[in-house]
């Protein structure tokens, strides 16, 4: 009875020696490619994914996933005995019609595998894009696109061939960061003083701010109505928010306390007699 | 020593408890039954607060040292101890030398045999900093402490710091002025007794690996009759977000 079937299928033929049977067969082999892609894909998030970092785990596993996929298909066709060579010449001329259209996907694609083999930054790394408004943490690497969490929330999609191509500046690849910071004092000011009274001010008040390296003080500038002194203090990496926001708020109170003079630009005007 | 502040160790609390210690006041107090109340306020007028509700009708709490690695908050592990005055050993010479250390303070809510990590702060935060040991780009980050040279473990600052020992050796053929000590402070336990506080010791020795000098700084655990502070782990509630996209 089934033998009878089985007969019966081989001999329709749907197209130029594709019969009913091995499309049959065919079914059974990509259904069974479909399963054991998937049994491994599990196996691989199961056992080594965890060893892996998070985007390149799931890059991987997308890769075995697809790659089983594609096997099982090649495996049909080949039992199949179908000649697929008028197919395969139609596909690159159609290939090349699609490649010209989608010229900024593939270079997309191609821009991420980049990304995922040279990897400059990792998942969670906090990053910086100079010369753009993009920084925050890095949430993900995928197949076309980065996704960055921005400081104030939002979440910004960046197109893999363009962040690539960026100046990416990362801000957690060392243990410790510099904050910098400017304020002027009045010329008649001792500056060893107002150094002094700064240092111990951020010293006891910033409990973030590194006692080694020490915070440093620079002469930045002998201004129009000001001395300029450079603050630069050093902090764990991830505490810039409390110290960057803070420092100038720091010295200003040091000084003023002190009775040291912040100046602000002032003109002397005089008139001609008359 | 101020006579004035409450030792380390077991409290029973049936209706209230008060704690005093360096710029800390904390109060434990019976608000219904099998419900108590956690307070603790410092020199700034801060206020930390938390209901306690137990199975039982009495409260037992520990107050015990502990790592001083949680304030101002957890980022690392490894102590710098910056010796004020350097101890300098010749060659092929050791010693023995006592530290103080900082400490911070853990409380533990003891129930059924087992410790639960309440709250943890420290009484001298003027000097609970930061420090960079080697270069920023590759350094590590410890937390750091300015130390002096103290006879025995009997020196210890009750609330503010723990006597630790050290064990100095110098293989070297030179001497050697030894300023500091970065060793990695999670594999030292704290024990107290009273008031008291001390550390694990260390082993420091200096010798040649190849061609470079270096100090081989490991932990070694002591014999004492003090009793062993409990591990404070910070419990707080992390929301976990998915960050793939499918």
């Amino acid at each position: 009875m089934a033998l009878e079937f089985i007969s019966s299928l081989s001999e329709i033929e749907i197209t130029g020696g594709l019969t009913l049977l091995t499309l049959f067969i065919g079914a059974i082999i990509m259904a069974v490619g479909v399963i054991v892609a998937r049994t491994v894909r599990i196996l691989f998030a199961k056992y080594y994914a965890p060893k892996l970092p998070q985007d390149s785990a799931k890059n991987f596993g997308k890769l075995i996933y697809f790659g089983i996929i594609i096997l099982s298909f090649l495996v049909f066709t080949s039992t199949t005995g179908v000649d697929f060579s008028g197919l395969l010449v139609a596909g690159g001329i159609f290939g090349i019609v699609i490649g010209f259209a989608t010229q900024s996907v593939v270079s997309n694609l191609i821009s991420g595998i980049f990304l995922m083999i040279e990897k400059p930054v990792k998942q969670g790394d906090k990053i910086e894009i100079p010369g753009s408004d993009v920084s925050g943490t890095l949430l993900d690497i995928s197949t076309f696109s980065v996704r960055v969490k921005k400081f104030d929330g939002t979440i910004i999609r960046i197109p893999n061939e363009s962040f690539f191509t960026s100046n990416i500046r990362s801000l957690s690849s060392t243990p410790v960061r510099r904050t910098e910071a400017m304020i002027g004092i009045a010329y008649k000011e001792d500056i060893d003083g107002a150094i002094s009274v700064m240092d111990k001010e951020i010293r006891k008040s910033m409990k973030y701010v590194l006692m080694l390296p020490k915070p440093e003080f620079r002469i930045n500038e002998l201004a129009d109505s000001s001395v300029n002194i450079e603050i630069l203090v050093w902090h764990p990496r991830d505490d810039w928010d409390q110290v960057g926001p803070i420092l100038l708020k720091v010295a200003k109170k040091a000084l003023d306390d002190n009775g040291i003079e912040i100046p602000f630009p002032q003109r002397v005007i005089w008139n001609a007699k008359d | 020593m101020d006579d004035t502040f409450s030792n380390y160790g077991l409290y029973d609390i049936d209706e209230f408890l008060d704690l005093n210690l360096p710029n800390i006041e904390i109060k434990i107090k019976k608000i219904s039954e099998n419900v108590f109340s956690y307070t603790r306020r410092d020199s700034e007028d801060d206020l930390i607060e938390k209901i306690i509700p137990i199975k039982s009708s009495k409260l037992q709490v520990e107050l015990c040292p502990i790592r001083p690695l949680n304030f101002p908050a957890m980022r690392t592990s490894f102590m710098y101890l910056d010796i004020d005055t350097p101890v300098f050993l010749s060659e092929d010479s050791s010693a023995t030398v006592f530290l103080r250390c900082p400490i911070e303070i853990g409380v533990f809510l003891v129930h059924d045999n087992h410790k639960d990590s309440l709250d943890c702060f420290t009484c001298d935060p003027l000097n609970s900093r930061f420090c960079l040991y080697g270069p920023p780009e590759s350094g590590t980050l410890c937390k750091y402490a300015k130390t002096e040279i103290v006879e025995s473990y009997d020196d210890s600052i009750p609330f503010i710091n723990a006597v630790l020992k050290i064990n100095l050796q110098n293989q070297l053929s030179k001497g050697l002025s030894i300023g500091k000590v970065v060793f990695q402070m999670s594999e030292n336990s704290i024990y107290y007794k009273d008031s008291k506080a001390i550390f694990d010791s260390l082993f420091a020795v200096m010798k040649k690996k190849l061609t470079i000098e270096i100090i081989d700084v490991n932990s070694e655990k002591i014999q004492t009759d003090f009793t062993l502070s409990p591990t404070y782990e910070k419990i707080e509630t992390v929301k976990r977000m998915d960050m793939g996209v499918e």
